[in-house]
């Protein structure tokens, strides 16, 4: 046996025992759902697909998670880049420390964390009541059932996600880089968009195909901040699978939610791919 | 209750008590059964909470004192409940259902029920409570009706037209369609408009002239804080949170509403391919001795279904008497909630 032979074997022995149980639990689990999503009427049958695509008022709920995941991937860049960019040049020894403060949100069970947001939504509750005060909003508003509640509360507990990515490219990249971008002249804003990133691009679609992807497929926040009103894919998978029992049609959905997330994920890599190429 | 666990407390002295009511049993079916299930065991779902303690105290604990069998309580939600007994139909883990969202009757249509062997109590549990065959029988009552506030509303409701006098603009909540209570709601709105279970429309017309000033919400577990945070005077509910929110020092009354009180039932039904119906039948007869229906009713709100058990006053203002009941049709019900869920999420739950 040849040394490359030898060695690929190890490697697909290595790889086996994650390779396996991946294919036991989600690969297998997910063709039978897949299964289950064509069966109305069995054998084969298009009509939960049908009723999805052909109603109005299902595909605003995929536009409203949809949209539900552009909104908090964009906060949680717009926040989370300018930390982690202080977090990883950051010359202290507290760093670490910092960096495991972020983590923070992740620490706190969602349904708690949910309840906390709840309170501080409601009519009454302190965030509402600031902005009752600042006059933006009529007097009775409330934050809680709202879209933008939602987005709040998610983009919470994902802005940790989103900066633990971002603070490993960061790191990675050279300072040096930056020096010399300077010292030909660019200015110190021109070196972060020209050099750092750029070469954070990786990072960047990394975090926020993670965010996107948890906010899109996020139940128990947006069922318990956004309420009655609501309407989000994860929450209406629920209500068919577990209140109303339709199986096939909550297999559709599932279905759809993958391939529609599947879809952004890979159109926004390859977007940001060839940037990539077109900035070398 | 039907949407999560039961809160109210617990103390040292209702434990005590409960503890001696159970020491009052008789013994079940004579000495001469004693340990007669020895060494079997016999899990059955459970509503969770305080509810769970006391029937595992006053039921379970003492089944097993006399018959020997082991039992276990999960807590789980009769719509997860019902889906996990579909799922687990030809290799049932669990026994027992309790179900308080009518899924018995669906249960039994689809085969998944086998019939109950007759407790001693079974005969006071009035007709219409227990299915003729005997596949499921009831234990408790849930009766619900109009909440509110007392310190706010000067005159207690009377009717489900109150909540359209315009005192009460902004200060109404009333809970999602998929939360029973808000189907319930929905049909008696109808019912008081000219409408039923068949004509539903004049129920989704009147929800809808209240719908965008009032919240909407899913879990049981809402309903304290939507009262104690004083934006809120008045919703459709069960005696049942009245009297926990009155223990909790939050001031909510319960009113009988003359179209009649919507009721749920909680029932036990038996999975059709256990084998410890026998079990289920002496557990199910434990939840119907009249000292543990009157336990139930005093430390959890649900109302007693077997006629020889008399409540004290102080516990039967938080029930609706039987005269008082509005017999739904559940049956109906339960098939037109798909399609009542999709109007109620287009038409009602709207921004």
């Amino acid at each position: 046996m040849n040394s490359s032979a030898r060695r690929s074997l190890v490697a697909a022995g290595l790889l086996a025992p994650a390779a396996l149980l991946f294919a036991l639990l989600f690969v297998w689990p997910q063709f039978r759902l897949l299964g289950l999503s064509f069966g109305n009427p069995a054998p084969f049958g298009l009509a939960s697909y049908e009723r999805f695509l052909g109603d109005s008022y299902y595909l605003g709920v995929l536009a409203n998670s949809l949209a539900l995941g552009a909104c908090v991937t964009v906060v949680c860049l717009v926040l989370g880049f300018p930390l982690a960019f202080l977090l990883a040049r950051a010359e202290t020894r507290w760093a670490g420390l910092l960096l495991l403060l972020t983590t923070f949100p992740l620490w706190v069970s969602a349904v708690v964390r949910s309840f906390a947001w709840m309170v501080l939504f409601y009519r009454g509750g302190t965030i509402s009541r600031l902005l009752q005060g600042s006059g933006l909003v009529p007097p009775d508003f409330q934050l809680l059932g709202t879209f933008s509640g939602v987005v709040i509360a998610l983009a919470q507990v994902l802005l940790p996600i989103m900066i633990l990515t971002l603070y490993a490219v960061i790191r990675g990249i050279d300072r040096d880089l930056e020096h010399a971008a300077m010292s030909l002249g660019a200015a110190p804003v021109v070196a972060l968009w020209l050099v750092t990133i750029r070469l954070a691009r990786g990072g960047i679609m990394a975090g926020s195909l993670l965010v996107f992807s948890l906010s899109v497929s996020a139940f128990a926040t947006p069922s318990m901040v956004g309420g009655a009103r609501a309407h989000f894919m994860a929450v209406t998978i629920y209500e068919q699978t577990l209140e109303l029992l339709d199986w096939p049609f909550a297999a559709a959905i599932s279905a759809i939610l993958l391939a529609i997330s599947l879809a952004v994920a890979l159109t926004y890599g390859r977007l940001l791919g060839e940037g990539r190429e077109e900035a070398r | 209750m039907r949407q999560g666990h039961v809160s109210a407390r617990f103390g040292r002295r209702t434990a005590l008590a409960a503890g001696m009511g159970a020491a009052a049993w008789p013994l079940l079916g004579g000495g001469a059964a004693a340990q007669q299930f020895r060494g079997r065991e016999i899990v059955a779902t459970a509503f969770g909470g305080p509810s769970q303690d006391l029937i595992q105290r006053m039921v379970f604990d003492k089944v097993q004192q006399q018959t020997g069998a082991r039992g276990t309580q999960t807590p789980l939600l009769s719509a997860q409940a019902f889906a996990r007994m579909r799922a687990e139909a030809q290799a049932p883990q669990i026994d027992l259902f309790m179900f308080s969202g009518g899924q018995e009757r669906a249960a039994k249509a689809d085969g998944l029920t086998q019939p109950i062997p007759p407790g001693r109590n079974f005969g006071n549990v009035p007709a219409h409570l227990k299915d003729a065959e005997g596949h499921y029988i009831a234990w408790g009552l849930v009766t619900e009706g109009i909440l509110y506030r007392t310190d706010k509303v000067a005159t207690p409701p009377r009717s489900y037209k109150d909540f359209f006098k315009p005192e009460f603009e902004g200060k109404i909540a009333f809970p999602h369609i998929t939360n029973g209570y808000g189907t319930d709601f929905l049909v008696m709105l109808a019912k008081t408009f000219g409408g039923d279970e068949r004509n539903i429309g004049p129920g989704f017309d009147a929800m809808k002239r209240i719908a965008p000033r009032a919240t909407i919400f899913r879990a049981a577990a809402e309903v304290q804080t939507l009262f104690s945070t004083g934006d809120i005077w008045i919703m459709p509910y069960d005696g049942a949170s009245a009297m926990r929110s009155s223990a909790m020092g939050i001031p909510v009354g319960y009113s009988v509403p003359e179209e009649g009180a919507p009721y749920v039932t909680l029932m036990g039904c038996v999975a059709r391919r256990s084998r410890n119906a026998d079990i289920a039948s002496a557990i199910l007869d434990g939840h119907l001795e009249p000292d543990v229906q009157t336990a139930i009713a005093q430390q959890i709100g649900w109302a007693p279904v077997n006629t020889a058990t008399q409540l004290p006053a102080d516990v039967a203002k938080f029930m609706a008497p039987t005269d008082k009941l509005a017999n739904l049709d559940r049956d109906l019900i339960n098939a037109s909630r798909p399609a009542w869920t999709e109007r109620f999420n287009r038409e009602i739950a709207t921004r």
